[in-house]
């Protein structure tokens, strides 16, 4: 019985699979983009530039997350809700404040460069986790039903 | 130098569509990644991967600091992509992974086209 891969929370598998390579690739883009911002004319416009480095560390990291699955789950609701805030907070200040945000970075305009995509993927990146949280409860709460000799009742957490 | 570098990336942006397709018709078919797949993406890797080295010897040529940084940064993360699908596609047996391989393809496509217009400025 291969019984502690059945309750690994499993992030990877299904459609997961496509959401870490478009995360992936959007991770790739801003990162590069990020480095290049700041290495070449940081000073054109400092805040987009520090807030779009932030963007590309936060899509590493919900990658990482995507791909790795299990205690690495909690952490990746955490950066995909950190991406949607920053998409809705950023777009919305490009729009106020044009003059802070010159060209364009992941965030801005609500990700427009990027076809809007940064602002689909965090949902989508909670719906899935959010998915995959509750698959693990089902296991668990189906392994525990099945264990044997169970004196305390579990707590839950 | 300039003819070779436009001349590669149609080959690239040739090649990333061909896996593209081929990777829609896999999942559609629920077909696994085989040797056939694999090899398109090997050869999309090593066109990548020619171009990189293409394009940093012809660097010189993009005038504008900004347009070079560009283009730095999307030759450097091209080669990222097949490698990284393929290996996904190969851990993970399922249509989805093939999904994967196909939005994956599309990216290269899509970046080399950039590529293209930026290279196409300055030539």
């Amino acid at each position: 019985m291969p019984d502690s891969s059945v309750r690994d929370r499993r992030a990877l598998g299904g459609p997961g699979v496509l959401l870490v390579v478009v995360y992936g690739v959007l991770a790739l883009a801003a990162t590069g983009r990020s480095v290049l911002q700041i290495s070449e004319y940081f000073e054109r416009a400092p805040l987009a530039y520090v807030l779009s480095a932030v963007a590309a560390v936060v899509y590493l990291l919900a990658t990482w997350c995507l791909a790795r699955g299990g205690r690495w789950v909690r952490v990746g609701i955490v950066a995909c809700a950190v991406e949607l805030v920053g998409v809705l907070a950023v777009g919305a200040a490009s729009y106020a404040l044009p003059s802070a945000f010159p060209d364009k970075t992941v965030w801005s305009h609500f990700g427009q460069g990027y076809g809007f995509v940064p602002l689909v993927l965090p949902v989508l990146g909670l719906l899935w986790f959010r998915r995959v949280e509750r698959a693990a409860a089902a296991e668990e709460t189906a392994a525990r039903g099945a264990g044997v000799g169970d004196g305390a009742a579990p707590s839950g957490g | 130098m300039c003819g070779v570098i436009a001349a590669l990336t149609y080959v690239v942006v040739a090649v990333s569509v061909t896996l593209c397709l081929a990777a829609v018709w896999y999942a559609v078919r629920d077909r696994l990644i085989d040797d056939r797949l694999l090899a398109v993406a090997a050869l999309l890797e090593l066109g990548v991967v020619v171009l990189l080295v293409a394009g940093l010897l012809g660097l010189g040529r993009i005038g504008d600091a900004t347009e070079r940084a560009t283009f730095v940064a999307y030759l450097v993360s091209l080669p990222v992509i097949p490698v990284g699908t393929a290996l996904l596609a190969i851990k993970e047996k399922s249509r989805w992974a093939m999904g994967s391989m196909a939005v994956g393809a599309f990216a290269v496509g899509v970046m080399t086209a950039r590529l293209l217009q930026i290279w196409m400025a300055y030539a």
